[in-house]
C-alpha cells in the first residue's frame, strides 16, 4: 500500500490531470453559479416590478376613492376583473435550488416564474426564457458535465493499466515472488485508487459547493449535497469497476485503454441516444403543431356557444363600451367562461400529450440503468432541483395558485364589488414551497444503489477473473 | 515514367493497407457499427422529415382554410384573430436537425405584436435528448473520426514498433509515398462504408421525401458532403501526422483520443459558455420590459402615446383641412390603428434586431473557434447547407413577420376607407378576407446559405490543408526505429 502510493505520486499523468480538472471543475462550478445568478436576478426584477405595479396601482385607487375619474372603465383598477387580469397579477416564482449551480440541467429549457391572472392557463403558461438555440444543442459546460463525461475518463487513464503495466515492467512477477497474494495485491492497489477516486469526488463535490457560494444555509444543502457525493462517488466506483475487470481479463495496457475508451463511448455517449431513439419511437410525442390547430378550433366552438350577440359583440369590440354603459364585468366574465371551455374541449389532447411524455419518462426511469451516464444525469438533475419532475412540482403549485386566484376573485367580479386600495394587499400571494427532502432523497436515492448493483457485479466478476490472471506475459 | 512507377507504389501500398484493415476484425466491427447507426439515423430522420413537413403542410392550410372563413366581421377583430405561420422543412434537415428541437416551431401573427416562436420541441422530451440526438450529422462528426483514429493511429508508429518500417524503407520507397499510400488505405476503407451508406441513404431519402423535393436540395446535400469529406480527410492527415511523430502507438492513440475528446465533446460546450459570456442576452423578462416601455412612450422615452395620438389628430386635420375628426373623410381609428403598428413596428425591428444580432454574433464566434475544433466549423456549416441553423430560422421569422405587418395594414386600411362613420361596428366582408394572399416562404438560395458559412469554409479548408502539410511533413522527418 505505502509502495502503491508512492508510485501513484510519483505518477506523472495524476499531476498532469489533476489540477487540469480542477480548471474543468473551476470553470464548470462558474458557468452554473452565473446560470443561477441570471435566474436570481430575474426573479428579483419581476418582484420589483410586481412592487412598482402595486405601489402605482394603489395609488390610483386611492385617487378614484377619493373622487377621481379612471382613465377608462377597462382599465379601472377598482374593479376586481381588471384587478385579476390587468392591475393586480402576481408572479409564481421558483428559485433556484440550494444546489442548482452544480448542474443546469433542464432548467435552461422550462419556464421558472408565471405572471398569474384570471385568464385561462394557457395564456401565461408558456413563458419560456430568450436562448441562442445552437447554445441549446451543446449544452451548458457545468459541472454535472464534467462529471459525467469526464470524471469517468480521468479514472480511466489512472487505472487501465493498473496491472497491466506492472506485468509489463516485470514488477508483477516480482511482486509474486514475495508472499502476496495477487488478489490481495491487486486488492491494495485497488483500494488505494479507488480511495483517491472517492476523495476526488468527494473534493470536486464540495468544492463546487463551496465555490457555487451555494447557499450552504438553505434548507437541505447539506443533505443534498451528500446526496451528490454519494452519485458522484457511484458513478466513479462503477467506472473504476469496469477498468479492473478489463484488466483482469488479461491483454495489454494498449489494448485495455483502447477497449474502455469503447466502453465509456459507449455507455456514456451511444447508449443513451439510442435510448433516446427508442423512447421516442415507442411513445411519440404529437407535434404541438397539431395542438395549436385543435385549440383554435376548439376555441372557435367555445365563442360560437356563448353565443348572445351582446356578448360576442363585446368580444369583438371592447373598445366600443366605454362610452356607453355596457358593464364591463359581463364581458371578462364572459371571456374566462370562453377560455375554460376552451380549455375542457383540448383538455383530450392535453391529455395525449401529458400520456406520451409520462410514457417516455417512465421508459427512460426503467431502461437508464442500461447506462450508469443516465443513471447519473437523472440524479444530480434531481439533487440540483434542475430535472424535470421539479418543474412539474412548480407547475401543480402554479395550478393550486391559479385556482386560488381565480376563487378569490370570481364571487367579486359577480358581485361587481369595488375594490379599495387596501385590498391590493390581500391578494392572494404565491410561496414556492420547495419538493419535500424525502420525495427528493427517494428519487435521486436510485441513483446511488441502481450504480453500486452493476458496480459490485462488475468488481465481483473483476476479482473472480483475476484469479486466473497469467503473471506472465 | 517515374511518375508512373510512383503511383503504382503508391496505389500498391494503399491496396496493402486497405486489405489489412478488411481482414481486421476490430475494424469490421467498428466499421459495421458506425454503418448500422448512419443508415439507422438517415432513415429516421427521413421518417421525422417527412412526419414533420406533413403536418406543417396540413396545418398551414388549416390556418388559411381558417382565416378564409371567418364571418363578416370587423376588420381588426380579424387582425386580431390572425393566422399562425408554422416552419417548413427542407429535405436535409433529415440529415441534420440543427436547432429545430430548440425553436419554437410556429408562431401566432396577430394584431399589435411580434410574438415570440413557441412550443420548443424539446421541452416534450426527457432529459435523455440532452445526451445528443442520434443522426446522420452526428455520426458523421463524431463517430467517423474515431474511427479514422482507430483506423490509422499506428500507420507509421506500428510498423516502426515492428521493424518493418525499416524494412520497407530499404525497399526504395519513399517516405512520402508510403504516406500517400497510407493516406489512400484509410481512405478506401472509410470509402467502404461511406459509399454504400451513401448510396442507401440517397435510396431511403428519395423513398420518404416526395418528388422534386430532393432534387431540389441536391446541391445543397452535394456541398455537405463534400464538406464532411474535407472534415474526414483532415482527421485521417492529422493521424498520419501524429502517428509518424509519436513515440509509441500507445501514445499516438491517446493523444489523438485525447484530440477527439477535446473536439468532440468539450469544445462545443466550452465555447457556448464563452460565447454567452462575451456576448451576453437580455433575459425574457428584461427584453419584454424595454418593448413594453418603449411601445409606450417611444425609443426615446419622451414620445407619449397621448402626445403621439394628439400629433396624429393635428396631422391628419391639417391634411385633409378640417377642423373635427368628424368631418375626416377617413376613419380615424384605422388611421391611428396603423399609426401604432407602424411605432410598434420600429421597435419591434429595434430589440429583435439587437437580440438577433447578438444571437449571430455568438455564433460567428463558434465559427472562428473551428480553428482550434474542426467540429464547430462542420457543425455550422452541416446545419447551414441543412436548413436548420439560426440563420435559416432567422429568415423565416422575418418573413412571417412582414407577412404579419402585412395583413395587418390591409386590415386597418379597410377600416381607414370603408369604415367611415362606423367605427367598430363597421364590418367587412368575406371577400376582404381572400384579399389577403396566402402566407408563402421561399426558402433561402444555397449561395445564401454558403455565405453565412464564409468563415467556417474557410475554417475546414484551413484544417485540410495543414493536417495534409502536417502529415507530409511528419513522415519525412520520422525516425525510421
Amino acid at each position: 500500500m505505502k509502495h502503491e502510493w508512492r508510485t501513484l505520486v510519483a505518477d506523472r499523468t495524476l499531476w498532469a490531470i489533476t489540477p487540469l480538472f480542477a480548471l474543468l471543475i473551476g470553470y464548470g462550478v462558474y458557468n452554473g453559479s452565473s446560470w443561477a445568478r441570471f435566474q436570481q436576478s430575474t426573479l428579483e426584477a419581476a418582484k420589483q416590478e410586481e412592487r412598482d405595479r402595486f405601489a402605482k396601482v394603489k395609488a390610483e385607487c386611492a385617487a378614484i376613492e377619493q373622487g377621481g375619474q379612471p382613465a377608462s372603465a377597462f382599465t379601472n383598477p377598482r374593479l376586481p376583473s381588471v384587478a385579476a387580469g390587468r392591475t393586480g397579477p402576481r408572479y409564481a416564482l421558483a428559485p433556484p435550488a440550494p444546489l442548482a449551480a452544480l448542474s443546469v440541467g433542464q432548467s435552461d429549457l422550462y419556464p421558472y416564474y408565471f405572471k398569474v391572472t384570471s385568464q385561462s392557463r394557457q395564456t401565461f403558461i408558456s413563458n419560456d426564457e430568450i436562448e441562442n438555440p445552437t447554445n441549446l444543442i451543446a449544452g451548458r459546460f457545468d459541472l454535472a458535465f464534467v462529471i459525467i463525461y469526464l470524471y469517468p475518463l480521468l479514472i480511466l487513464a489512472l487505472s487501465y493499466n493498473l496491472i497491466s503495466a506492472e506485468r509489463e515492467q516485470g514488477t508483477l512477477a516480482m511482486m509474486m515472488s514475495q508472499p502476496v497474494s495477487l488478489r490481495t495485491f491487486a486488492a491494495g492497489k485497488i483500494g488505494l485508487r479507488a480511495l483517491v477516486v472517492l476523495a476526488l469526488a468527494a473534493g470536486f463535490s464540495l468544492a463546487g459547493f463551496l465555490l457555487s457560494g451555494a447557499a450552504s444555509g438553505a434548507e437541505g444543502a447539506w443533505q443534498r449535497l451528500l446526496l451528490w457525493m454519494a452519485v458522484v462517488a457511484g458513478y466513479g466506483a462503477f467506472w473504476f469497476a469496469l477498468a479492473i475487470l478489463v484488466n483482469a481479463f488479461g491483454r495489454n495496457s494498449a489494448t485495455n485503454a483502447m477497449a474502455l475508451a469503447g466502453l465509456w463511448l459507449a455507455l456514456a455517449l451511444l447508449l443513451p441516444a439510442l435510448l433516446n431513439v427508442a423512447v421516442t419511437t415507442i411513445y411519440p410525442v404529437p407535434s404541438r403543431v397539431e395542438m395549436v390547430q385543435a385549440t383554435r378550433r376548439a376555441s372557435a366552438e367555445a365563442t360560437a356557444k356563448g353565443s348572445q350577440l351582446l356578448a360576442r359583440y363585446y368580444e369583438d369590440h371592447p373598445e366600443l363600451t366605454a362610452g356607453r354603459q355596457a358593464d364591463p364585468n359581463d364581458f371578462y366574465t364572459r371571456s374566462i367562461a370562453v377560455q375554460d371551455e376552451t380549455e375542457r374541449l383540448i383538455q383530450p389532447v392535453i391529455d395525449h400529450f401529458d400520456r406520451q411524455v409520462t410514457g417516455q419518462q417512465s421508459l427512460v426511469d426503467r431502461f437508464r440503468f442500461l447506462s450508469p451516464a443516465v443513471v447519473a444525469q437523472a440524479a444530480l438533475n434531481d439533487i440540483a432541483g434542475t430535472s424535470a419532475a421539479r418543474y412539474r412540482h412548480f407547475l401543480n403549485l402554479v395550478d393550486v395558485f391559479h385556482q386560488s386566484w381565480r376563487a378569490h376573485f370570481t364571487p367579486r367580479i359577480v358581485q361587481k364589488a369595488l375594490l379599495g386600495a387596501g385590498d391590493y394587499d390581500r391578494f392572494p400571494a404565491f410561496t414556492f414551497r420547495e419538493e419535500p427532502a424525502g420525495a427528493v432523497a427517494r428519487r435521486a436515492m436510485v441513483g446511488p444503489i441502481g450504480l453500486l448493483i452493476p458496480t459490485l457485479l462488475i468488481g465481483w466478476l473483476g476479482l473472480r477473473a483475476l484469479r486466473r490472471y497469467s503473471v506472465a506475459l | 515514367m517515374r511518375g508512373s512507377m510512383r503511383l503504382q507504389m503508391i496505389t500498391q501500398i494503399a491496396r496493402k493497407e486497405f486489405k489489412e484493415m478488411l481482414r481486421d476484425g476490430r475494424f469490421r466491427w467498428a466499421s459495421g457499427i458506425v454503418f448500422a447507426l448512419l443508415l439507422a439515423s438517415v432513415v429516421m430522420g427521413g421518417k421525422h422529415y417527412r412526419d414533420v413537413k406533413r403536418q406543417h403542410d396540413l396545418a398551414q392550410a388549416e390556418t388559411r382554410e381558417q382565416w378564409l372563413r371567418q364571418p363578416a366581421k370587423n376588420p381588426h377583430s380579424a387582425a386580431h384573430y390572425g393566422i399562425y405561420a408554422f416552419k417548413p422543412k427542407m429535405a436535409p434537415a433529415a440529415l441534420d436537425r440543427g436547432v429545430d428541437p430548440f425553436v419554437g416551431q410556429s408562431v401566432w401573427l396577430e394584431a399589435h405584436k411580434q410574438n415570440e416562436f413557441r412550443f420548443r420541441p424539446a421541452q416534450d422530451a426527457t432529459a435523455v435528448q440532452r445526451f445528443g440526438e442520434l443522426t446522420a450529422a452526428t455520426v458523421m462528426q463524431l463517430l467517423i473520426p474515431l474511427l479514422v483514429t482507430l483506423l490509422s493511429f499506428s500507420a507509421f508508429a506500428g510498423e516502426r514498433e515492428q521493424g518493418t518500417l525499416r524494412q520497407l524503407l530499404s525497399l526504395g520507397v519513399k517516405k512520402t509515398d508510403l504516406a500517400w499510400g497510407k493516406a489512400l488505405g484509410v481512405t478506401g476503407a472509410l470509402g467502404a462504408l461511406i459509399v454504400p451508406a451513401t448510396v442507401i441513404g440517397v435510396i431511403a431519402l428519395t423513398l420518404t421525401s416526395e418528388n422534386g423535393s430532393l432534387a431540389a436540395s441536391a446541391p445543397r446535400m452535394s456541398l455537405m458532403f463534400t464538406s464532411y469529406l474535407l472534415y474526414f480527410a483532415s482527421f485521417v492527415g492529422l493521424s498520419l501526422a501524429v502517428s509518424a511523430r509519436a513515440k509509441s502507438s500507445q501514445m499516438a492513440l491517446v493523444v489523438l483520443l485525447a484530440f477527439w475528446i477535446v473536439n468532440g465533446l468539450i469544445a462545443t460546450r466550452a465555447i457556448t459558455d464563452i460565447a454567452k459570456r462575451l456576448y451576453p442576452t437580455p433575459s425574457a423578462f428584461a427584453f419584454q420590459q424595454a418593448i413594453d416601455r418603449e411601445m409606450q412612450s417611444g425609443p426615446d422615452g419622451h414620445d407619449t402615446a397621448d402626445k403621439r395620438a394628439e400629433a396624429l389628430k393635428q396631422r391628419l386635420l391639417k391634411q385633409y383641412g378640417v377642423d373635427r375628426l368628424e368631418a375626416l373623410p377617413v376613419n380615424f381609428a384605422g388611421v391611428s390603428l396603423q399609426e401604432g403598428e407602424e411605432h410598434g413596428n420600429v421597435v419591434f425591428d429595434k430589440h429583435y434586431g439587437q437580440l438577433w444580432s447578438r444571437f449571430e454574433r455568438q455564433n460567428r464566434l463558434k465559427q472562428i473557434a473551428g480553428l482550434f475544433a474542426p467540429m464547430l466549423a462542420i457543425q455550422s456549416v452541416s446545419m447551414g447547407l441543412a436548413g436548420t441553423d439560426f440563420a435559416h430560422h432567422r429568415a423565416f421569422a422575418t418573413t412571417a413577420e412582414s407577412y404579419r405587418r402585412t395583413l395587418v395594414k390591409k386590415m386597418n386600411d379597410d377600416m381607414t376607407y370603408n369604415a367611415g362613420k362606423q367605427n367598430f361596428s363597421y364590418l367587412a366582408q368575406p371577400a376582404l378576407w381572400q384579399r389577403v394572399e396566402d402566407f408563402r416562404y421561399e426558402a433561402p438560395s444555397t449561395a445564401w446559405a454558403l455565405r453565412n458559412q464564409t468563415i467556417s469554409l474557410a475554417v475546414l479548408a484551413l484544417w485540410f490543408v495543414a493536417a495534409l502539410t502536417s502529415a507530409l511533413m511528419g513522415t519525412r522527418r520520422m525516425r525510421v526505429d
